[in-house]
């Protein structure tokens, strides 16, 4: 019963989003699509955070690679955008292979601190490497060709890039689910808490790490892909510590312990952002109270909480 | 007689009454005019500059009459001084906020970000502050107007202050990002054209802007055989440079010093005596170089309002009401791209004499001024400028080909 209740929500929640440019004021599509597509890059971390129990703090690293792809490709090359994102998958799969290899083979803190590190290494490449990236300016003034399939959908108009972007973040998120529902996931679950005891069972706990952590990155590297040519610049501030942060504020924020609550501290964190800078300079010091509230009373996040308030109540 | 018009407190009673109801656009609704600056972080001053020229413009027009009859209304966002955030707020402003026209931008990185996306708002931008050729060259289109001076005419300008010098080998220290690097590209390309003897050196400076230490930039130029040096570090950063090249000593060294956009009155004021005597100061707007009744009104008000003298992202700004003003009415309305059109070419009267923006590249024929930093001003706290320059606004432009804009 409750579980159908559930689906219903879920089936609304999927009506509303493909109807917000005809619900929303056009604002709102801007704010939308970037909903999407940062949920699905917190939805990317969360394989390694909340699934895998790996804090990494260089995600944005495979975000940030995959928005300089995209733009890159259609700067020189001029390719169809669903090419795009298949050149920013594999970029950041590449980059995940490298970091991930150097990274998985150590725990806790020191996972953290070389992620870390690589992360801000990608950073000082692209803002160094003017004659690719452009330096600390981006890669900026490239235009939307075609979308591919033979589709003819005009990209550059905000509505239909919010469909593109809803309909390619929905694929994107059921492979992950059903990546996260299969026996890989249940072992990353396991490896998330007792990696000892996996490792009796006879599994190599480095090697389910590592694909993790690849898949995690191909993910937010089609994340990035998105990105570039909804904000129209590919820049280092997407490869920087600070963007890695936010992934990690919006697992939090969600619930690391469901498969959708990185979309939802995603929603959170966007809307939250918009509508308090209206009003004051200040957000960072409104986000830091949210956080420290959510973090001392409402471990589950959002969605844990209303989720376990719910099944309380509704016995 | 002094008499309050009817009709306009009525005007003025039924915007306030219709303010909630935002979107939808009545005849008798504000004006609204979205402004894109950095509102915080080290060059935040530059915004508040451009807000105080704007606030003096829209209480002026606003005090007489409006604009088609309309009171002019502004609202600010912060571009952070980041070309993703300000894409972001431009269409906050003119999908959720309602802007009818934009004015802003301080950095050359932000301008090159977001003005590819301005046909797609269909509302008109008018740039006072960002200098990069591009925007009124390669990235140029029909909503994007600058009314200041850009990278382009400034070096032209500054070739031409340097040519007079005995200086041959140059080097240059900038921020790391567009302004910096196109600030030397453009000033070597000119130089090399006026004087070939002129030794550009190939160990150029590139602190990251918003750097909190120039030392080692300082002490790298002191240590070469550099002759002449172009500054185009600027705001915050620029205060920091000065102070931390003071304790070097390096302009007690036989270097010709050329600051870019020194001249700055936010930069000036924040320095008082700490900015030498004998550099080469730049700004595209000098308020003591103009001899004309709107100027001297213009720096009256602005003196007499918040108590310093205007800087040139002050004028810049203020004059860009203006524009709108004068476009606005031509058009005989507020719709995006009839006011777009209406600014094409459209010559106007503003506190640095009459600006026209070029039909070719948008771009504004407005002079830059050059003069060498004197004693301090008796009243304004700030250091005068001797042997001041106006340069020509359209002889030191780059012809429409050579900007390679297609409108």
């Amino acid at each position: 019963m409750k579980t159908k209740v559930l689906m219903a929500i879920l089936a609304v929640v999927i009506a509303g989003l493909i109807a917000v440019p005809w619900i929303a004021s056009y604002f709102y599509v801007f704010i939308f699509t970037e909903i999407l597509i940062l949920g699905l890059f917190a939805a990317s971390f969360n394989l390694i955070f909340g699934y895998t129990g790996m804090l990494s703090f260089g995600h944005a690293a495979f975000f940030g690679i995959g928005a300089y792809a995209t733009a890159l490709v259609l700067i020189h090359l001029e390719w169809p955008f669903l090419v795009c994102l298949l050149v920013s998958m594999g970029a950041s799969a590449l980059l995940a292979l490298m970091i991930g290899f150097l990274s998985v083979r150590l725990n806790e803190v020191y996972f953290a601190m070389l992620t870390l590190a690589f992360g801000m290494m990608v950073f000082a490449i692209a803002y160094q490497w003017r004659s690719v990236t452009n330096g600390s300016d981006g890669l900026a003034g490239f235009t939307l060709g075609s979308f591919g399939l033979g589709l003819d959908l005009t990209l550059a108009n905000p509505s239909v890039y919010y469909h593109v972007v809803l309909g390619i973040v929905a694929i994107a998120a059921i492979v992950l689910y059903l990546i996260c529902r299969s026996s890989f996931g249940m072992i990353l679950k396991a490896i998330r808490q007792n990696p000892e005891r996996v490792s009796f069972a006879g599994l190599n706990v480095r090697t389910y790490r590592l694909v993790a952590f690849v898949i995690a990155g191909t993910f937010a590297g089609l994340a990035g892909g998105l990105i570039a040519p909804f904000l129209r610049v590919a820049s280092p501030e997407l490869l920087h510590w600070s963007m890695s942060a936010e992934p990690i504020l919006m697992a939090i924020l969600g619930g690391t312990g469901f498969f959708l609550g990185p979309f939802i501290g995603s929603a959170a964190f966007v809307l939250l952002e918009t509508w308090i800078t209206t009003y004051t300079e200040s957000w960072m010091l409104v986000l830091g109270i949210i956080l420290a509230l959510m973090v001392i009373f409402f471990r589950k996040g959002l969605l844990g909480t209303a989720i376990d308030w719910w099944m309380e109540v509704k016995k | 007689m002094k008499s309050i018009s009817i009709k306009k407190l009525m005007v003025a009673m039924t915007a306030t009454a219709t303010l909630g109801t935002a979107g939808i656009s009545y005849a008798d609704d504000p004006i609204r005019i979205g402004g894109l600056y950095i509102l915080s972080g080290s060059a935040a001053t530059y915004g508040e500059f451009a807000q105080k020229g704007i606030d003096l413009a829209v209480d002026e027009i606003n005090g007489s009459g409006g604009i088609l009859g309309r009171q002019v209304e502004m609202i600010y966002e912060d571009t952070q001084g980041k070309a993703s955030v300000a894409i972001q707020a431009a269409r906050k402003l003119v999908y959720s906020e309602g802007a009818d026209a934009l004015v802003g931008l301080d950095s050359s990185g932000v301008a090159q970000g977001m003005v590819p996306t301005m046909p797609e708002l269909q509302k008109p931008l008018i740039i006072t502050h960002a200098a990069t050729p591009d925007v009124t060259g390669k990235l140029c289109n029909s909503f994007t107007y600058r009314i200041s001076v850009n990278v382009a005419q400034n070096m032209k300008a500054a070739a031409l202050v340097a040519a007079e010098t005995d200086a041959t080998n140059w080097t240059t220290i900038g921020p790391d990002y567009a302004f910096g690097h196109q600030s030397w590209e453009f000033f070597g390309n000119y130089l090399k054209e006026i004087n070939p003897d002129v030794n550009l050196m190939s160990e150029t400076n590139f602190p990251r802007f918003g750097a909190e230490d120039f030392t080692p930039f300082i002490d790298r130029v002191m240590d070469s055989d550099a002759e002449g040096v172009l500054i185009s570090v600027w705001g915050g950063d620029l205060v920091n440079f000065v102070r931390q090249a003071n304790t070097r000593g390096f302009f007690e060294k036989d270097l010709e010093v050329m600051f870019t956009v020194g001249a700055a009155t936010e930069v000036l004021t924040a320095l008082g005596e700490e900015m030498p005597e004998g550099v080469h100061l730049s700004t595209r707007y000098w308020y003591e170089a103009y001899d004309n009744d709107i100027n001297e009104r213009f720096v009256k008000a602005y003196l007499d309002a918040y108590g310093n003298p205007p800087s040139y992202n002050a004028e810049g700004a203020y004059a860009a009401m203006y524009a709108y003003k004068q476009a606005m009415e031509a058009a005989g309305s507020t719709e995006g791209p009839a006011v777009a059109k209406a600014l094409s070419g459209m010559s106007m009267e503003a506190p640095n004499g009459t600006v026209t923006f070029r039909k070719g590249d948008n771009q504004a024929m407005v002079s830059p001024n050059w003069g060498v930093s004197g004693p301090m001003h008796p009243e304004h706290g700030i250091r005068t400028l001797n042997n001041l320059q106006i340069f020509d606004g359209e002889k030191v432009a780059r012809t429409v080909e050579e900007t390679g804009c297609k409108l």
